[in-house]
């Protein structure tokens, strides 16, 4: 069987108490991202359901220090920070930005692109749960074809960008994706990335409960079908160039997918099929990478 | 949380875990160990998940130790068990069902083979038990009671103990050493025997008097004879008598050419012991292929090992001719309205053909002997009768299996036994019997299973001997699994309701409020102040071990 | 002490290259982009041990800014105009963090449509972004006001822009005196913040507040602002100490019996003291006072300069609509309540970087002295 426990090693960094929603994977995300990060981390958090999460004045949720920067800036904000400590000596202390999809896909992508190429030497991760959802469920580039949100009504008309494919075509040491139905997988892919220099990307699909429609109880269910579907693949992508899958379509219908979701509840079925056709499409592409 | 105005507005220096969020709960998860749907469908109640998570483990003494608590035979029921857990297991839904049965086998013979010990048993009570019949049922009760602490003596009609298990079952299922083994490491518990004591009508008064209580586990050792044939005919054998004589080395005179009439296991082991005696073999069944009692593997190792079946079929008429009988059959259909128990054949007009045959075994069912006991005891359907508790409504006699039940299966009757030595031992102590199978709750359902954690493995049978080495002598023709076979099929055991302390439900909660003793039981506990009561950890536990229960405020 | 013919930009990058900041984010700009090829030189030629962070806005310019400042080092960055535009939400952070950044923002028109040219409309459009806004009239004061923006910055936690405008003094090339090292080293002491970001600490900054909680950063950031108005004197005095050069918060140029008082800022000083010269010498009372903090604004100093003057004629190179020109607007409010306060003329002058010689600040003036002054700010080229 497979035994998460023999992957995961904690310091215990997260607090109790935080308040974010029950059964909310992005905390759970939060929990492997700090435990395996340590105490010698700095973490920058723009506006976000992490900065709900992060705590209230005068109390955080992490042990180590947390700076709330702006929607656009969090590439930035962790750059400055990581370049003060180099000038101080401490380059041992990691930072860490960990920012939402609207943060990361949209406003905050000029910021990230640069930090990428300035090759600065920060990890930052994308909590991507496909959509404005601590501002109540708004559309972002994250966003997948035909979900709704409250600005996509109708259900989206476009794809969901796809932020993997252009960090790794920064070239930058590390890139990933992880989910938190893998949770050693995802606890991994922050370990390696601890152990690298440079810029490393890991986006991190982290279902909303709320925002999509799932039950509290099946997050993690729910991101392994995406998983499993072929939705979103967990792969890594070293330098630009060598490309490692790490669980992939099992060949699993998307509707299984689709229909734990509220956000998918509008489709008639030729749409279930049409979005069944591109992830399929999409997963043909995605396979020659890994051909070399 | 600190009141604002007594904090400086500068940074921020406190950890939320000062903080309530367990106030938010309108439901509590809690750990609890629940029945597996194999433990619900085993006969002798057997806590199969304990004893195949301590396989897993490698802890194979524990493991048989687990076993042998409910069923002193696990070598035998490990060959010859019809296993109802296997068709129960939840893994059955997901890909194949966990081979139980070869576990249980792998087990018990390391068991015999490193001389294990049953545990001593309780200090002596004020039990005195006589148990009528050494079969299965029998020394199951007597074993557990003897383990309890009564003292327990054993009256056997045959020269030797075992029943169907040392008479009845042909060697080449299951070994006598193996009963052998078995039988000699139970009455080591101490068990007093009386062999060659048939008990009438006369002597169960004397063992009234002298027992405490006394258990009737006398089995069916009498043939049904569905016409056209009748007892004491030549040429015509009754099949138990036929293994026993095969079982004793007592073959008798059968011709070349053998009609076994019967559909059950003991019809099946008939006709493969006489073609293991090098007969031209075929069995006619009333009931057709799909609804013919024995057991699917014993009729597919019967076509095997070359025997013909003719399902759906009887005997109109007989004729003796050189010695020979001149068989005119029809086919037939069962009557589906006919109540449980009672075969109405319905004849199939132009489909009739004839047979040939040296020697008719008829093995179509058995009854118990009733003779000594129905003037004193409640005997409805050649069964002694008697309550859930095997109870026959006689202050302190108890019966047990084949005499008390149509439930033909050696691990039934273990089963009973098991059972009535828990009545008996309520009896005897005077205390009110508690209602054991009511506390139990449904066992884990499918649905339950969290089946990512598991991924699919292929399910490994005992091996089959070839079929021309099977024909040639009375060999096991089912081998035993390796230690690496073992290993590897037991972890593919869910282990339904029972933890195994994976660490899911800790790594899994968004809060951090499950918190983890490995000493304590159960080895996890929720924080009241952090839980959300999100449900995630139920979810996420692989084996549906945790519980959600709504919150009353 | 090195004498040196620089322009106003080289002049300021040497100011930043003897504060020694370790992290200097950048983004280039015209009319800036002098001062960050000089600190990209200095770098090079290993006179600063900076480390230089080329980002692709100004926006994240800023907001890296703020965070390294947060960690605990001394920072630098500079602008103009859109530069800063962009700039503002960061502005705002920077203040609320009470980060101590220093930045240099040469004061250029901003769009649309595109200019290039000296206007102050940028820099004062921010004045209520809680930085403290040091104005410049020359190559010299810019180097020696960078400096004393550090020593202010650093000890009530606020950050300081520094201005001087676009090409007038930019790129105008003057004798400048570069002070040495040990100067420098004994003006600014090193710099150490007591909460920083640092895991050793463990201290988070930004956390969600609540409205009371709000209310108090936001009372503890007025009275950081109110405290730098004494520690910009301070630091102003002991460079003068230092060095010899000093420049007040305010200055007053013959202002002595002045029937009218010129108040400007930035390049238009050194025209107007021109102007006031050439009035005196030929007898009329005019005076001038020269605003170099204009944040916090030093409105105490302002109100006893001007009670009893009949006349004020503020010169705004720069334009809010709606508001007019900003000083004249600030003026107005610093002085309202005043029983012998002055009637005061608000003009329009060189708005977009128009020519305004000493004669025509000498021609308004008398004009003024003629006139009631209207209300609102007069446009007047």
């Amino acid at each position: 069987m497979i035994n998460v426990a023999l992957q995961i090693a904690e310091e215990k960094i997260f607090c109790s108490g935080h308040h974010a929603c029950p059964g909310c994977n992005e905390a759970l995300a939060f929990r492997y991202i700090m435990n395996t990060l340590g105490k010698d981390t700095i973490a920058v958090v723009p506006p976000s359901c992490g900065a709900i999460i992060s705590g209230p004045q005068p109390l955080s949720s992490m042990r180590i220090p947390v700076y709330q920067t702006t929607l656009e800036a969090s590439a930035a904000s962790a750059a400055g920070i990581k370049r003060a400590l180099k000038a101080q000596g401490k380059d041992h202390v990691q930072v860490v930005a960990i920012a939402g999809d609207g943060g990361t896909y949209d406003i905050g992508f000029q910021a990230l692109s640069s930090a990428a190429e300035r090759n600065e030497d920060i990890i930052y991760i994308c909590m991507d749960n496909e959509g404005y959802m601590n501002t109540g469920a708004q559309k972002s580039s994250s966003t997948p074809y035909l979900a709704y949100t409250t600005s996509t009504p109708g259900g989206k008309p476009t794809a969901k960008k796809n932020v993997a494919e252009i960090m790794a075509a920064h070239r930058i040491p590390y890139m990933a994706t992880a989910t938190t139905g893998y949770l050693d997988d995802l606890a991994n892919k922050v370990r390696k990335a601890k152990e690298i220099k440079g810029m490393r990307f890991i986006v991190i699909l982290v279902p909303c409960l709320d925002g999509w429609g799932v039950a509290d109880n099946e997050g993690a269910k729910v991101s392994r079908l995406a998983v499993q579907t072929g939705f979103f693949p967990l792969y890594e992508v070293e330098n630009g160039t060598k490309y490692t899958l790490n669980h992939g379509s099992e060949g699993i219908p998307v509707a299984a997918y689709i229909n734990r979701q509220k956000r998918f509840r509008h489709l008639a079925p030729e749409q279930v099929e049409s979005i069944q056709q591109r992830v399929d499409a999409d997963w043909e592409i995605f396979k020659t990478k890994f051909n070399s | 949380m600190p009141e604002v105005t007594k904090v400086p507005p500068v940074w921020t220096t406190g950890w939320t875990d000062i903080l309530n969020t367990g106030t938010w709960r309108s439901a509590t998860p809690g750990h609890q160990n629940r029945l597996s749907p194999c433990q619900t469908a085993c006969p002798v109640g057997a806590e199969i998940a304990v004893w195949v998570k301590q396989a897993k483990e490698g802890q194979y003494q524990e493991a048989w130790l687990t076993l042998a608590a409910n069923n002193p035979f696990p070598a035998v029921t490990g060959r010859v068990c019809h296993h109802p857990c296997e068709g129960s297991c939840n893994r059955g839904e997901y890909d194949a069902a966990v081979t139980i049965n070869a576990l249980e086998q792998f087990i018990a013979d390391l068991a015999l083979q490193e001389g294990w010990s049953l545990p001593a048993p309780a200090d002596k009570r004020d039990m005195r038990v006589a148990v009528i019949g050494g079969g299965p049922a029998g020394l199951s009760c007597a074993y557990q009671l003897r383990m309890a602490g009564a003292e327990v003596t054993v009256f056997e009609a045959q020269p030797e103990l075992g029943g169907v298990l040392r008479y009845g079952i042909p060697a080449y299922r299951l070994s006598k050493e193996i009963v052998a083994g078995e039988i000699k490491r139970l009455l080591a518990a101490g068990i007093k025997v009386q062999t060659n004591v048939k008990v009438d009508a006369q002597k169960l008064a004397e063992l009234q008097k002298e027992y405490s209580a006394v258990c009737i586990a006398i089995g069916a050792p009498k043939a049904k004879l569905p016409p056209p044939f009748s007892g004491n005919e030549p040429g015509v054998l009754n099949g138990l008598q036929f293994l026993l004589d095969v079982n004793r080395a007592q073959v008798p005179e059968l011709g070349q050419h053998v009609l076994v009439i019967g559909g059950g296991s003991v019809a099946m082991d008939v006709a493969r012991t006489a073609r293991r005696l090098g007969k031209e073999v075929q069995v006619m069944s009333l009931e057709d292929r799909q609804s013919m009692p024995a057991q699917e593997e014993e009729v597919l190792e019967a076509f095997e090992e070359g025997i013909v079946l003719l399902d759906g079929a009887m005997v109109q008429e007989k004729v003796k001719e050189n010695n020979r009988f001149k068989l005119t059959c029809v086919k037939v259909t069962l009557d589906a309205t006919a109540p449980a128990g009672v075969f109405k054949p319905i004849v199939q007009p132009g489909t009739e053909f004839n047979l040939v045959a040296d020697t008719v075994i008829v093995a179509a069912g058995q009854d118990p002997e009733l003779a000594d006991f129905s003037a004193s005891l409640p005997v409805n359907n050649n069964l002694l009768t008697v309550d859930a508790n095997q109870n026959t409504g006689q202050a302190g006699i108890f019966a047990c299996g084949d005499v008390a039940s149509n439930e033909r299966f050696v691990s039934m009757a273990i089963g009973a036994g098991k059972r009535a030595a828990r009545r008996i031992e309520a009896f005897c102590l005077g205390r009110q019997p508690g209602d054991g199978a009511a506390a139990e709750t449904e066992p884990v359902a499918y649905k339950e299973i969290n089946t990512f954690y598991f991924p699919m493995t292929p399910r490994k049978e005992k091996e089959v001997l070839n079929p021309e080495l099977r024909q040639q002598d009375f060999r096991e023709v089912k081998l035993a699994f390796a230690a690496s076979d073992a290993q590897t099929q037991a972890e593919r055991c869910f282990s339904c309701g029972h933890c195994i302390q994976c660490d899911n439900c800790f790594y899994y909660c968004p809060d951090m409020a499950i918190i983890k003793d490995a000493m304590s039981e159960p080895s996890y506990s929720i924080l009241d102040q952090y839980c959300k009561g999100c449900g995630l950890c139920v979810e996420e536990c692989p084996r549906g071990v945790i519980v959600l229960k709504e919150v009353k405020r | 002490m090195t004498r040196m013919l620089l322009n106003g930009n080289h002049a300021a990058a040497h100011g930043v290259r003897l504060a020694h900041p370790k992290v200097v984010p950048v983004y280039p700009i015209t009319p800036q982009t002098p001062i960050l090829e000089k600190i990209s030189e200095f770098q090079l030629q290993g006179l600063m041990d900076a480390d230089l962070m080329t980002m692709e806005s100004e926006h994240s310019a800023m907001a890296a800014c703020i965070t390294a400042s947060l960690t605990g080092v001394r920072v630098f960055t500079a602008t103009a105009s859109q530069g800063l535009m962009l700039m503002h939400e960061m502005l705002h952070y920077a203040s609320g963090a009470q980060a101590p950044i220093v930045m240099f923002n040469v004061n250029r028109t901003i769009g649309s449509p595109w200019g290039f040219w000296p206007d102050q409309t940028d820099s004062l459009s921010q004045r209520d972004t809680g930085w403290i806004q040091l104005y410049s009239e020359s190559a010299q004061e810019s180097l020696d006001t960078v400096l004393q923006a550090y020593r202010v910055a650093e000890k009530v936690l606020l950050p300081v822009m520094v201005m001087h405008e676009a090409f007038y003094v930019s790129h105008a090339l003057e004798v400048v005196d570069i002070p040495e090292q040990e100067i420098a080293d004994a003006y600014l002491p090193p710099f150490n913040p007591p909460h920083r970001l640092d895991p050793e600490i463990g201290e988070s900054w930004g956390n969600v507040v609540d409205q009371d909680m709000y209310y108090r950063h936001r009372e503890t950031l007025g009275k950081s602002m109110e405290a730098a108005l004494e520690t910009v004197v301070e630091a102003d005095r002991r460079w003068q100490e230092l060095t010899g050069r000093g420049y007040g918060i305010t200055e007053s140029y013959r202002c002595d019996g002045a029937e009218l008082i010129i108040v400007t800022m930035g390049s238009m000083v050194g025209t107007a003291r021109e102007a006031v010269d050439q009035l005196r010498n030929q007898g009329v009372p005019a005076g001038l006072l020269k605003i170099k903090l204009f944040r916090p604004f030093p409105l105490d100093q302002v109100r006893q300069i001007l009670a009893g003057v009949p006349k004020v004629m503020v010169l705004d190179r720069n334009f809010a609509p709606g508001t007019g020109g900003f000083l004249h607007h600030e003026l107005k409010s610093a002085l309202y309540g005043l029983a012998d306060g002055p009637a005061m003329h608000g003009y329009l002058a060189g708005v977009g970087g128009t020519n305004v010689s000493s004669d025509k600040i000498a021609g308004l003036a008398r004009e003024a002295m003629d006139q009631d002054p209207a209300a609102r700010s007069v446009w007047k080229g």
